[in-house]
């Protein structure tokens, strides 16, 4: 069961969240932000974590790609959260695939409604600056936290409030009839990911970078089975002998982010713009100017913020 | 007589003001018409009517100029008010088309640069970071990425009065040195996107045909020749499907969820 106090902390933290993206960005409104505090409220962070987790992987880079009204993962990890804890039977890899990106597509349609209704007070606000009335053009350009934080509250609040019958029918289903789908959707949910790196790929320069998304991919490849596989082996001889007490841990994944770093950190002391520009501050003006057009040939930049 | 009137000078307190409408207003009245007009004029309407004077027929005219069409990375846009201010600040009304070209010239840029840097290049290195520990159930990787948003937006408030300082010049100093940190960071990016496809994607062939009678582990096959190869290869088929036209990401993801589904449902793939 979902208790109303859980019902409304969800529904209060549907409404801070996207003011949240849209002022402050202090990544409690991301995917896995909203995993950790829908887990929280739940009482099963853990569970909140990895949909989060599947959210924020699958959504990398869709926030510069394409239109302004952006694919709502984050929205999609609180229902997917609070049902996955509170149904039962529903594996939250099977949360993310059949309530976590459905919703976060729908939900689209909402954002663009709070759009919408915000040009209303934009031309509220057009009026009250002929008659210059300060105050009023404040309070009305405030008045667009409304539709923003209603966008969210309202389908979070009405989902929760009615739909938990619903997705236990639909989950009571996936775990007997319809299993081959119940299954397909949990492999969906591991494989959703790579849609987020395939549109972040998309957005950097990845054919001026290849080299490094090749260095990137093959040695975390080749160190990410080593490390599992002495995994398994320590496993494996921790069952057979009670003498052997080692633990291997996982891949850390800082570490890989280090490696690259260094790389980074190469490339910027390679580049030769830097030195143009303590020689010679014409060539630097030129240079800035080409390496700017490069920038914009490359990225697929569209001037919508969200 | 316009000139009389402009004897004030932006005071810390102003600077604070703005900084703090910027931080935790500018894009709520975000609307498809005009996009962030209103937000530019909300975080400066203060100080604007402190340099024209309440009821003046400038101020009018300025809000009405400041209310145009304008949309740049919100990281980036006191930058813009910061330059706007010091030129209004020493020419009152006089300067009201500059600002105008100004605003327009600049925004495109900033939001080129804030995209790259703060849309791109951070949630992918820190949600990356903060995805693959929370994918083991680990919050730290979370609270890493809260603080580091936090020194941002100390950058972003300290902005402000340095672009109010510099003026234009600070445009294309700035352009320079963020062009190769943002392209040092592009470095980074594409390599941790390579890692994450080496570790985030979990799925592999669970399907085992029988030619005759020789049984054939595809995955094991494929292990042999590179460990992590379909991830690979679904990116790879992602980002061809993202490169044709018509195509949203919103689709792409729809349609992988469905081919996944069904592939998966059939037991072709499964969960590794």
């Amino acid at each position: 069961m979902i208790a109303w106090w859980q019902i409304l902390l969800l529904t209060l933290y549907a409404g801070y969240e996207i003011l949240d993206e849209l002022q402050i960005y202090s990544s409690l409104n991301t995917p896995v932000g909203a995993g950790l505090v829908a887990g929280i409220i739940m009482g099963d962070m853990g569970k909140g974590l990895m949909i989060g987790a599947a959210m924020q992987l699958m959504v990398l880079g869709v926030g510069t790609f394409g239109g302004a009204s952006k694919i709502d993962a984050t929205t999609g990890t609180v229902l997917a959260t609070a049902f996955s804890v509170s149904v039962s039977g529903l594996s939250w890899q099977a949360a993310v695939s059949s309530i976590a990106v459905p919703v976060a597509a729908i939900m689209v349609q909402l954002d663009v409604l709070a759009r919408f209704t915000n040009t209303y007070f934009a031309h509220r606000i057009d009026h009250f600056i002929d008659e210059q009335n300060y105050k009023a053009i404040e309070r009305n350009f405030l008045y667009g936290a409304i539709p923003w934080a209603l966008s969210r509250a309202i389908p979070v609040f009405v989902a929760l409030a009615f739909g938990r019958g619903l997705v236990q029918n639909i989950a009571n289903a996936l775990n007997s009839d319809w299993k081959w789908l119940g299954t397909g959707l949990t492999v969906a949910g591991a494989a959703l990911p790579a849609v987020g790196f395939a549109i972040l790929l998309r957005y950097l320069p990845v054919k001026k970078h290849i080299a490094y998304l090749i260095l990137g991919f093959t040695v975390t490849t080749l160190f990410a089975t080593m490390f599992t596989n002495i995994q398994t082996l320590g496993t494996g001889l921790a069952a057979a002998s009670k003498g052997f007490t080692t633990v291997f841990n996982g891949l850390p994944m800082l570490a890989i982010a280090l490696l690259g770093l260094g790389l980074a950190i190469l490339h910027y002391k390679g580049i030769p713009l830097s030195k143009a520009k303590s020689s010679n501050a014409s060539d630097a003006s030129q240079s800035v100017e080409k390496t700017s057009s490069d920038a914009n040939d490359e990225g697929e930049i569209t001037d919508d913020e969200l | 007589m316009t000139n009389s009137k402009l004897n004030y000078k932006l005071t810390k307190k102003d600077f604070n003001q703005i900084n703090r409408r910027s931080l935790f207003g500018f894009q709520l009245g975000w609307n498809y018409e005009r996009m962030q007009n209103t937000g530019y004029l909300y975080t400066m309407l203060p100080q604007l009517r402190k340099i024209y004077g309440d009821k003046s027929p400038e101020l009018k005219e300025m809000m009405k100029t400041e209310t145009q069409f304008f949309n740049t990375s919100n990281f980036f846009n006191t930058i813009i008010t910061g330059i706007d201010l010091a030129m209004q600040e020493h020419e009152g009304i006089e300067s009201r088309e500059t600002v105008a070209s100004l605003k327009v010239g600049l925004m495109g840029p900033f939001a080129a640069i804030g995209d790259s840097i703060f849309a791109a290049l951070i949630p992918t290195i820190f949600g990356a970071l903060a995805a693959s520990m929370a994918a083991e159930g680990n919050p730290i990787g979370v609270i890493i990425w809260i603080i580091a948003n936090l020194a941002i937006c100390v950058f972003r408030w300290k902005q402000l009065h340095f672009a109010y300082e510099q003026g234009t010049s600070l445009v294309t100093d700035m352009r320079d040195r963020l062009n190769a940190l943002t392209d040092s960071a592009t470095v980074l990016g594409v390599f941790m996107v390579g890692a994450l496809v080496a570790t985030m994607i979990n799925i592999k062939f669970a399907w085992v045909p029988h030619i005759g009678k020789v049984t054939m582990d595809i995955q094991n096959n494929l292990d042999m020749i590179i460990p992590k190869l379909l991830p690979a290869l679904l990116v790879g088929f992602v980002y061809w499907l993202l490169g044709r036209k018509k195509m949203t990401s919103t689709k792409a993801i729809l349609i992988v969820l469905v081919l996944c589904v069904v592939l998966g449902g059939l037991g072709i793939i499964a969960k590794a």
